[in-house]
């Protein structure tokens, strides 16, 4: 579903400060896959992430989505075959405008509306049908601006949005990490049953390895870079979190700055 | 204050409202403050006054015609922006600035008069009404036509993709809006409104004259900032009628401020009337007076 073919990415060419983001990254995420991102900070996680929605350019390599080469596409024509939630839950929905209207928003991703009218009956019904799965009463305020919802509902709104319509490639940017644990759980055990119920194939980058190795059924690791480590099946779920620290210590011949990275 | 002079308060006050609904489109949809107006509104006139006077086009098509350029004028300086990346500010001052001289050139000159040709206000004379009772009324009539199409414009899927661009790009974007191509849109529309205006206040004042678009950013400005400060805008229906009746309580109040002979003002010091209650509305917005404050973006509660 998801290909990277030898992607390089460098910010600040020619400059004291170069940093090569993405040193030929090769990666395959099949259909239905749901993938789990990790790395100290300015491993280049997030800018893979980022080479596959289009905020960052590959400046060699190609990314592929669904059979379609899209390296050279821009953001919005990509949102047509892929969607995003991001890290701060202010992002990912547009607080001057109503539930509602975020999600006509949404729906309008893959199937653009025009000059027809933005809200329907039938966007209504279906948003508050999906609303209402969250159990947080939010489909009785589909008319209340998006801006008076708390971080966790923001965050629980831009999932389904990110869901809606004929969604099937997911990528999920830290999503939990700005939500406090309790809120956390909640979006990431909705993310997991969205994804499986809609047969998604996901991305999810995070911070946390447990959340890594508990989350979807493949993980890798960037460091520098590259991809140093890539599990799935029975290896990975035998795994811990210092098997993963024992693993990269063994293939990188260091310690890993674990600063940055959660064990728990 | 006289009637007459009341009268030729809510006259202005509506044109100007089309104006605020340009500036509400551009400053608080789009994010994109718009300084092309300057040059639009008198462009709008020239080019009615010119089709009107020396083309003999019907009225109301010429005034179209005025609009269709605000449109071009205002697609320029989004285009400026989006494609080449200059400062919206910047790019909307280099187009007022040229839109100046080719004004001039439209006009042959620094002015057209409107006298004795047909204009949209022809149609309504004869009526047994006087022309300065009537001519507020139509006007009010055409600003609230124009007021419920955009309100119309906004709640459709271009309409509700414009407002998340102006919100928030980053999300625009990742749901497949062409945050560039929104831009282009909304600020020709609002260009579009402008002209529409600045043809209607040659067909109003009988003249069509380079100099009038001097100071129509901040009328038009100052019309959204004192609207939406004492008005309800919690929705694009409302906000739009803030914008209206901001633009006629701002004539007003320079009408009143001009009519007090103890101050000592002249019709010359319009301007500086104008700049000290813009001042003083956005001072009394930071200041947190709450009769004043403009609603902070979503968070009407």
């Amino acid at each position: 579903m998801i290909r990277l073919a030898d992607v390089h990415v460098t910010f600040n060419r020619g400059t004291p400060m170069e940093t090569r983001a993405l040193r030929g990254i090769n990666l395959h995420v099949p259909k239905g896959e749901f993938l789990t991102v990790i790395g100290s900070n300015g491993a280049g996680k997030s800018t893979c992430l980022n080479v596959i929605a289009g905020l960052c350019r590959a400046e060699a390599g190609s990314v592929t989505v669904d059979g379609r080469d899209m390296t050279g596409w821009p953001v919005h024509r990509r949102a047509r075959h892929l969607s995003r939630v991001f890290q701060d839950p202010k992002m990912g929905t547009c607080e001057d405008l109503t539930i509602l209207e975020n999600f006509a928003l949404a729906h309008a991703r893959t199937r653009p509306r025009g000059l027809r009218l933005a809200l329907t009956r039938a966007m209504r019904e279906d948003a508050a049908d999906r609303l209402r799965l969250l159990g947080l009463g939010l489909e009785d305020r589909l008319g209340d601006k998006v801006g008076l919802l708390s971080g966790g509902q923001r965050q629980a709104v831009s999932l389904l949005m990110a869901t809606t319509g004929e969604t099937k490639v997911l990528l999920l940017d830290e999503h939990t990490a700005a939500l406090d644990p309790k809120t956390g759980e909640f979006v990431l055990d909705l993310t997991k049953s969205l994804v499986r119920d809609l047969g998604l194939t996901a991305v999810m980058v995070t911070h946390s390895m447990v959340q890594a190795l508990h989350t979807g059924e493949r993980t890798i690791m960037f460091h520098r870079g590259r991809i140093v480590f890539d599990a799935k099946g029975p290896e990975r779920d035998r795994m811990q979190v210092a098997d993963l620290l024992a693993l990269f210590k063994r293939e990188q011949g260091e310690e890993l700055a674990d600063d940055s990275l959660l064990l728990d | 204050m006289s009637l007459y002079e009341l009268f030729g308060s809510l006259e202005t006050g509506f044109i100007f409202g089309i104006v605020a609904l340009g500036a509400y489109l551009t400053f608080q949809i789009l994010d994109f403050p718009d300084l092309t107006v300057e040059g639009s509104f008198p462009l709008g006139a020239a080019v009615a006054a010119v089709l009107i006077v020396s083309a003999g086009l019907n009225p109301w098509l010429a005034t179209f015609a005025a609009g269709l350029a605000g449109f071009v004028a205002g697609f320029i300086t989004a285009y400026l922006n989006v494609r080449f990346k200059i400062l919206h500010i910047l790019a909307g001052i280099l187009v007022a600035i040229s839109l100046y001289s080719i004004n001039l050139r439209i006009m042959g000159g620094p002015n057209k008069p409107l006298l004795g040709v047909d204009t949209v206000f022809t149609a309504f004379e004869g009526l047994g009404v006087r022309s300065y009772i009537v001519s507020p009324i139509f006007l009010g009539v055409f600003a609230l036509c124009l007021k419920l199409a955009l309100d119309l414009l906004l709640a459709t899927g271009v309409g509700i993709s414009m407002r998340a661009a102006g919100v928030n790009p980053a999300m625009a974007e990742a749901n497949g809006v062409n945050v560039g191509n929104m831009k282009l849109l909304g600020v020709g529309l609002a260009n579009f409104l402008t002209a529409i205006a600045g043809a209607l206040f040659a067909q109003v004042f009988g003249a069509a004259d380079a100099y009038m678009g001097i100071g129509v950013i901040i009328v038009g400005l100052a019309s959204v900032i004192v609207g939406m400060s004492i008005l309800p805008s919690r929705t694009i229906f409302l906000a739009t009628i803030a914008c209206i009746a901001g633009a006629i309580l701002y004539r007003l109040a320079v009408a009143a401020a001009l009519n007090a002979g103890f101050i000592g003002l002249h019709a010359s010091d319009v301007q500086l009337v104008t700049a000290v209650l813009v001042a003083i509305a956005l001072i009394a917005q930071h200041s947190g007076l709450p009769f004043l404050r403009l609603r902070r973006k979503g968070g009407d509660k």
